[in-house]
């Protein structure tokens, strides 16, 4: 991933022969791939084919250039006049000089075009990512999705930026050498063909190896890094059983087999232009020896014999090139489609037509007979009933796995349910647009997330327009500003992606302000708490009573302890409630809440 | 850089007869355009066809030659070059291996990764290119000019003044490119830090209704990375063209100035013949320069990444003086205070209390407190700023690191499993652990029912493709890990949290009829309250210690926390 992208702008034999033996990636559709990517080129189609044209162009010049050469040669041999030198002269500059330029033109352009299509693709994934559902997200292993979007966007950048151009140069070449050298002397042109043949077959004979090779690497690469990912992050654990020995030795093992896979695959792709090299010396020989026996006998000049040389290098060097070429558009191809199959994925459901923003809400939420299941068959939730009145606050208690976050996730929109109505203030909850009922709804989330930007950014996500003040001002009330002053840089602080430099109670108070500012009439606590400890969670707990008023809130917890003066309870077990009311008379009930506690309480007599 | 190579002196036979082999290479294609000379001037210009045959024949055995030294160099060069590498990732592990916490504040896992793979892959790469055609480049480049001069002085001497001119023009122009692309990466990483944030962010963004907002921020540096992109690309475009027209003219200066001296009977056709073909192949070596300057760059940021991790100073090794006496058990720490590298929390303050052998303490204390970081300093984790922590009357810090760890078993916060059986990750903690030891341990640690409720009971495997278990589940496999070498110091870090009551109080119980000393960090007062000794924290420092019944007499603070805690549950 980090590769960088500085390795595309130069086309260098050795550098291409690098992806040679790589095993060809997996392509499903081919023209319909291409012809998306085209789509995304709107507005610069017209400058393409221009592009295309000016690689003919300079196609055409660079052939032209050595027959030009070998022309001067001749005549300047034959004729050192100077009338005729300085025609030439001027010729061959004009055409040097003209496909210097176009060279320049068709590169500037192309580049153009590729840096403009692929951020639209990329503006267009992203936006189109906002739109999927959470399902979506939790069917699939976020790494997958990380690689689609970066690595694989990366390599159709990088085949936009170059291969087109060097493919399309490639094929002009091969053709328009081949045809001039048949012009010039198609006897000579037998002689220096005799070596695609031998080509052709070292090269497969090398890629079998170097693709058997590769693989096996690739393997053992893996394998190398799952180990030591495994064993740096459980670095603390390995110091302090005193284990680095036998680490060391099981290490040792990994990378020696990577070294032996890698020795063979690396052996092997060195092979490659050394084979071309030698070809071309020896279609070099074959050029001159024959081509002197064909001077000798007056079929050529000396001229065609200089030309040759320089188009016997022309032709193979592209002819080797365009394996590897189509290779790397083979690679973004297949890369392009794992892009488009997400943009391929089914938005979230649109607003129905009837949805009309909700104003401020009171906070009034019904289940009714509410059913969910995300395949037919895998009932999570069902027949879900409740009511909770404006500013109440509704605490869901169960074991993992019973639903509870299934029902906030069905009061936020993520999920639609099967069966059954949601209303909030009286309305089906699918008559109000998603986007004003979420505006008016807080998370606070188990995992408590946070983006990598300062503290007071973090903190403002909750409300994009609030003042340094108010923000401020939530996270004194949730009790976060006195960790906060003591980093050197207080709001100032740059939190890295993983919540490096704060504890994971301190990332939760954060996200605790966070919700704060966000002043919600709908608030949802999924574990917020859980993570810290009892004396901070004490504070928070006097904070949340303040959030609490006049918002209904929604807590998943953990402890019972901390929701003893909920509103109503709702005990959830295998997708029903199984239980509910407050916890005075859900404990009179003696029924599974009361056994909950029983468990809490038997702790201290245990002690 | 020079670190980097001084690992190849260990493959400074296959490096020298690679450098050797890729001479012959060298040789070879110096001398071709002079044979072709050959060719011409006194086989086809004489018409003697023999001249002819007998060059060309020459050059054919030549290439093959070539072809040889070519192909053998290639076993040397990837033989010396994934040698290095082994050697490199060898080193780097050993060394992160003797890594501290504070080690890891200055590097996080993912780059450490990074640098192990994708780094050392780099210097591969640097390192098998240089042994097979980085000095090639530069040398055919001098080589030619110097046959060039022996074919016909004039006609080179154009040759050498162009060619440098041209090398530092593209010399110059990549400068300016590695440093635009360094810029683009630095977008790219940006834009991938957005993707990422927002993939595990998506019930947050979702929630709070800000994917508008996500999409502007991401539209905005995803320009940036387009024209950041833009520029680069076109900088580095620039360069080719540019050199090729400026050979190309060099080529048509010495057709005319080979025109002229051929007039004055000065130059044979033949001769400026050659010449020109070593300025075309000259030509052609300044694309490989442009690969060579860029693969170097790239190598080079590799060789700092790797060197910065290399000359980390880790854990020191045990001094010889380090003491191995026998440990029962008794902590002592002497107004020891500590501060973390760079923030204040989490720290402590003159810390003093005592652990007798056998005693279970209890410490409480709210987030940043400096809980952690006391359990940590006990096995040297981390070092005191200042005071002695002395196990059994011996200052810790002259024990020998293996020996005091050896007899100290730490539970972390978060359980690391490692992927492997259940058998194997509890009997990490003692090599020479017998199963019988590890369900001991196992049924200690309250999960042996557990277990055996697995289809695989001990042998079954976590981790990738392993089975996944839930929080307490980790928790107790790590505590049992840790009881598996019988330590005499056991410390929880609040590894209970997870559990459930019922659990978690059989489990408490198990631990206070075990011989060891224990400290243990909780949240819960519950889980403390039959300690021997309860200390609380606060910023640092040690607010009040006692016993449960104690403390709730005299210390305001606890009560409240009691009370608190208490409220939650009836009666």
């Amino acid at each position: 991933m980090r590769k960088s992208s500085s390795s595309q702008s130069f086309n260098h034999p050795h550098r291409r022969h690098q992806g040679i033996g790589t095993p060809s990636p997996t392509v499903h559709n081919m023209k319909a791939t291409l012809l998306r990517i085209w789509g995304y080129m709107e507005g610069e189609k017209r400058l393409f084919w221009f592009v295309v044209a000016i690689i003919a162009i300079s196609s055409i010049l660079s052939l032209l250039g050595p027959y030009l050469l070998g022309m001067a040669v001749d005549q300047v041999i034959a004729d050192p006049e100077t009338d005729t030198l300085v025609t030439m002269a001027v010729l061959l500059m004009t055409n040097y000089l003209l496909h210097s330029v176009s060279l320049w033109l068709q590169n500037y352009w192309m580049i153009g075009i590729a840096q403009n299509t692929v951020y639209h693709m990329r503006n267009h994934l992203f936006t189109h990512l906002q739109r999927l559902p959470i399902l979506f997200f939790q069917e699939r292993q976020q790494g997958d999705l990380m690689s689609r979007l970066t690595n694989d966007m990366e390599n159709v950048s990088r085949t936009l930026n170059t291969a087109v151009v060097q493919f399309t140069t490639s094929i002009l070449t091969i053709t328009g050498t081949l045809g001039v050298m048949l012009w010039l002397s198609p006897m000579l042109t037998v002689l220096t063909l005799t070596i695609v043949p031998v080509m052709y077959y070292g090269m497969k004979w090398i890629t079998k190896r170097t693709g058997r090779f590769f693989k096996q690497q690739q393997s053992h690469l893996g394998d190398v890094n799952g180990y030591v990912e495994e064993m740096f992050s459980g670095q603390t654990i390995i110091s302090m059983f005193s284990q680095e020995e036998r680490v060391k030795a099981e290490f040792a093992e990994k990378n020696k087999a990577l070294c032996d896979a890698a020795y063979w695959a690396q052996t092997y792709s060195g092979f490659i232009p050394k084979l071309m090299n030698m070809l071309n010396n020896i279609s070099f020989a074959i050029i001159v020896g024959a081509g002197g026996i064909l001077a000798l006998n007056g079929f050529i000049s000396i001229g065609v014999i200089v030309t040759f040389t320089t188009y016997s290098r022309q032709f193979t060097r592209p002819l080797n090139d365009l394996a590897n070429q189509y290779n790397m558009i083979l690679s973004a191809v297949a890369g392009a489609e794992r892009v488009f199959h997400i943009i391929d994925q089914t938005e979230e459901q649109a607003d129905e037509t009837k949805a009309e923003p909700i104003g401020r809400m009171a906070g009034d939420v019904t289940f009714e007979e509410v059913s969910f299941a995300y395949k037919e068959g895998e009932t999570i939730l069902n027949n879900i009933n409740f009511h909770a009145a404006p500013g109440e606050t509704i605490a869901l208690v169960g074991p993992t796995g019973a639903g509870k976050t299934t029902i906030i996730s069905l009061l936020s929109r993520f999920y639609e349910a099967n069966e059954g109505v949601i209303k909030i203030d009286g309305k089906p909850i699918n008559s109000i647009t998603r986007e004003s009922l979420r505006s008016q709804m807080g998370v606070v989330l188990q995992d408590a997330t946070l983006f990598n930007t300062t503290i007071r950014e973090n903190i403002r996500y909750g409300r994009l327009d609030a003042t340094d003040e108010e923000v401020m001002a939530s996270a004194k009330a949730a009790y976060a500003h006195g960790f906060i002053s003591n980093l050197p840089e207080g709001y100032e602080t740059v939190l890295d992606a993983d919540g490096q430099g704060i504890s994971h109670g301190q990332r939760q108070l954060l996200s605790i302000a966070r919700a704060m500012l966000a002043n919600p009439s709908l608030l949802i606590l999924d574990e917020a708490t859980s993570s810290i400890d009892t004396v901070t969670e004490m504070k928070i707990n006097d904070a949340l009573k303040t959030l609490l008023q006049g918002r209904t809130t929604f807590v998943i917890a953990h402890r019972l302890n901390t929701i003893r003066f909920s509103d109503q309870i709702l005990v959830i077990e295998g997708g029903e409630i199984i239980e509910k009311g407050i916890h005075q008379t859900l404990l009179e009930a003696d029924g599974p809440y009361a056994d909950l506690v029983r468990a809490q309480q038997k702790e201290d007599s245990v002690m | 850089m020079l670190r980097m190579f001084s690992y190849i002196h260990t493959y400074k036979r296959a490096a020298i007869i690679a450098l050797l082999l890729m001479l012959i290479e060298l040789a070879v294609e110096l001398v071709q355009p002079l044979f072709m000379a050959r060719i011409i001037d006194d086989g086809i210009m004489q018409e003697d066809f023999s001249v002819v045959a007998k060059w060309g024949g020459v050059l054919i055995g030549l290439s093959l030659l070539a072809f040889a030294a070519g192909i053998t160099n290639s076993f040397f060069a990837a033989h010396a070059s994934q040698g290095v590498g082994h050697d490199v990732r060898r080193d780097l592990f050993a060394n992160v291996q003797s890594f501290t916490r504070a080690n890891f504040h200055n590097f996080s896992t993912p780059t450490l990764i990074t640098r192990m793979t994708n780094d050392v892959i780099q210097i591969q790469n640097v390192l098998f290119m240089g042994l097979r055609i980085a000095l090639r480049a530069p040398l055919f480049i001098i080589g030619g000019m110097v046959m060039a001069f022996i074919v016909h002085a004039t006609l080179a001497l154009l040759l050498l003044i162009a060619v440098p001119l041209l090398l530092l023009f593209l010399f110059w122009i990549l400068t300016q490119g590695v440093k635009l692309f360094r810029l683009v990466q630095h977008k790219l990483d940006d834009v991938n830090t957005v993707i990422r944030e927002n993939l595990a962010n998506v019930r947050l963004i979702k929630g709070f209704n800000r994917g508008h907002y996500e999409a502007s921020r991401f539209e905005r540096i995803n320009t940036y990375l387009k024209e950041k992109n833009k520029h680069a690309l076109w900088m580095m475009e620039v360069a080719m063209p540019v050199v090729m027209l400026g050979m190309n003219a060099v080529i048509v200066i010495i057709l005319w100035v080979g025109a002229v001296e051929l007039n004055m009977g000065s130059a044979q056709a033949g001769e400026i013949v050659a010449v020109i073909n070593y300025a075309t192949r000259i030509m052609f070596t300044f694309s490989v320069f442009t690969f060579l300057i860029m693969t170097f760059s790239r190598g080079k940021a590799s060789a700092h990444r790797i060197e910065a991790v290399l000359q980390e100073e880790g854990e020191k090794e045990d001094a010889p003086t380090a003491v191995k006496p026998p440990i029962a058990g008794s902590i002592q720490f002497e107004d020891v205070s500590f501060s973390h590298f760079s923030h204040q929390a989490n720290g402590l303050n003159h810390i003093t209390f005592q652990a007798e052998q056998g005693e279970t303490i209890g410490i409480l204390g709210e987030t940043g407190s400096g809980k952690s970081s006391l359990l940590h300093l006990v096995p040297r984790l981390l070092k005191p700023t200042h005071g002695r922590i002395l196990i059994d009357n011996t200052d810790t810090a002259e024990m020998s690191m293996d020996h005091l760890r050896k007899n100290i078993s730490l539970v972390p916060q978060e359980a690391h499993l490692f992927s492997g059986t259940i058998e194997e990750n509890i009997g990490w903690g003692k090599e020479d652990a017998e199963s019988a030891d590890i369900m001991a341990a196992a049924k200690m640690a309250q999960i042996h029912t557990f277990i055996t409720t697995l289809p695989d009971g001990y042998q079954t495997r976590l981790g990738q493709k392993g089975v996944t278990l839930s929080g307490g589940q980790k928790q107790r496999l790590s505590i049992a890990r840790a009881l598996v070498r019988e330590p005499k110091i056991l410390m929880l870090d609040d590894s209970t949290s997870a559990l459930d009551a019922h659990t978690e109080a059989r489990l408490l119980t198990e631990l206070n009829e075990q011989q060891c000393t224990v400290l243990i960090v909780a949240q819960k007062i519950s889980s403390l309250q039959a300690a021997d000794r309860i200390i609380v924290l606060h910023n640092g420092e040690i607010i009040a210690q006692g016993a449960h019944s104690t403390l709730l007499k005299e210390s305001a603070y606890y009560q409240k926390i009691y009370h608190s805690q208490q409220s939650g549950e009836v009666m």
